[in-house]
């Protein structure tokens, strides 16, 4: 049954799944959940909470998928599915989670080279950033960074202006490069 | 100059500019050393975030395992019925699709034609206005009833007969018309299934992608 199914197109896949094949949805959930699970972990920030959300969000997309037209790109419609999923998990948590996670994660960093670990703090501290970003910026953010999607892509996964992405990208990646800068500062004046 | 170029720096360090749009952020950064320095910035932030790399999640195998045994039955939506009609009928604009209401039309046509003709021709032909040119249509129709009194009676009938023959027309052209609104309504009926089938498939409405929230 693998088999055949691992050959078949996603179209054909899809037709299957819409008519409640289980086995064709989860050739479609396997194909896709490498970039979903992504995509609710950058936007989480956990490792448990994006597993949650990437279940939601295929159980979601499971349910919905009778009405999914198939001119539309799935990745792009399972990525949309994905970001509100994650979306609502976060609001569900509480914050003392993700903040709990960070913390692990910058008490783990092994001792190194001084540039290595102040590399390594840049980085935890650009995630803890991205989570302080507004939703809509953080979405933005996520695709393009992570996912690499372009512009237009970006625009008919969140449903907005070309125009919308760009300044959403650009305040999230200003606003990101501030906190960096000034992270930069406070070091640059405790070494001195 | 330098704040509209400023704006687009994200769209160059992404390579979303393009055609004379590039040439002219190539240019302005080739003299804008403030530029410059914030797109070093621009990247520098780029890269850090994505040397976090992630964490390992559940193998897909066990995720689509586990998320196969909570999947719920798929809820037919309202739409669904439409949907599955759509796929499975000719559609609107190939020719199956049109050749059913354009039979209909035909087929009413024809009937309506039929109609018309015969109530004319057996109106001439009960007003003598044919004569014998009408010889060919024979005798005329005989309803039920008239054939019965004939048969019964005969002879005996024969100072009536004017009267009967009078009746006797009367209930044929009256069977004819009920024979003509018959067709029409038949007619009229598959017609109006062929129109519900059509909305239901979908008819000329675009189709637009459902949000999934």
């Amino acid at each position: 049954m693998a088999q055949p199914q691992t050959a078949a197109t996603e179209t054909s896949l899809i037709e299957q799944a819409q008519n409640s094949d289980r086995n064709a949805f989860g050739e479609l959930v396997r194909r896709h959940y490498q970039g979903v699970v992504l995509v609710v972990y950058r936007m989480c920030g956990d490792t448990g909470l994006a597993e949650d959300a990437a279940q939601e969000a295929f159980l979601r997309a499971w349910v919905h998928l009778p009405s999914y037209q198939p001119q539309a790109c799935l990745r792009n419609w399972l990525y949309r599915i994905a970001i509100n999923a994650a979306l609502d998990v976060l609001r569900r948590k509480p914050e003392e989670t993700l903040e709990e996670e960070d913390a692990q994660m910058v008490t783990d960093q092994a001792p190194g080279p001084e540039t290595a670990l102040i590399e390594k703090e840049r980085v935890v501290l650009l995630q803890q950033a991205m989570k302080s970003l507004p939703e809509a910026a953080r979405s933005v953010l996520v695709l393009r960074e992570y996912s690499g999607l372009s512009y237009q892509e970006i625009a008919s996964i969140l449903e907005v202006p070309v125009g919308t992405v760009m300044s959403r990208l650009n305040y999230a990646r200003n606003r990101l490069r501030e906190i960096l800068n000034l992270y930069k500062a406070k070091t640059e004046s405790e070494y001195a | 100059m330098h704040e509209d170029m400023r704006t687009l720096l994200n769209a160059y360090l992404d390579g979303e500019l393009n055609g004379w749009r590039l040439l002219e952020m190539q240019t302005h950064l080739a003299s804008c050393a403030a530029c410059r320095n914030e797109l070093k910035e621009l990247r520098l932030v780029s890269d850090l975030l994505q040397a976090n790399s992630a964490p390992e999640f559940t193998p897909a195998e066990r995720f689509v395992s586990q998320l196969t045994l909570s999947l719920p039955r798929p809820v037919l939506e309202p739409g669904l019925p439409r949907r599955l009609l759509r796929d499975r009928l000719p559609k609107f604009g190939s020719l199956a699709g049109w050749l059913v209401p354009a039979g209909l039309l035909g087929a009413w046509f024809f009937v309506q034609t039929v109609f018309t003709l015969t109530g004319v021709i057996t109106a001439a032909n009960i007003t003598g206005l044919l004569g014998h040119a009408a010889s060919w249509l024979g005798s005329g129709q005989e309803s039920i009833w008239f054939s019965a009194v004939t048969s019964l009676f005969g002879g005996q009938a024969v100072g009536t007969l004017p009267t009967l023959s009078l009746l006797n027309n009367v209930s044929v052209f009256g069977a004819n018309l009920l024979s003509g609104f018959l067709w029409q309504a038949l007619i009229v009926l598959l017609f109006w299934a062929w129109l519900s089938i059509w909305w239901l498939s979908g008819g000329l409405r675009p189709m637009k992608m459902r949000n999934a929230s």
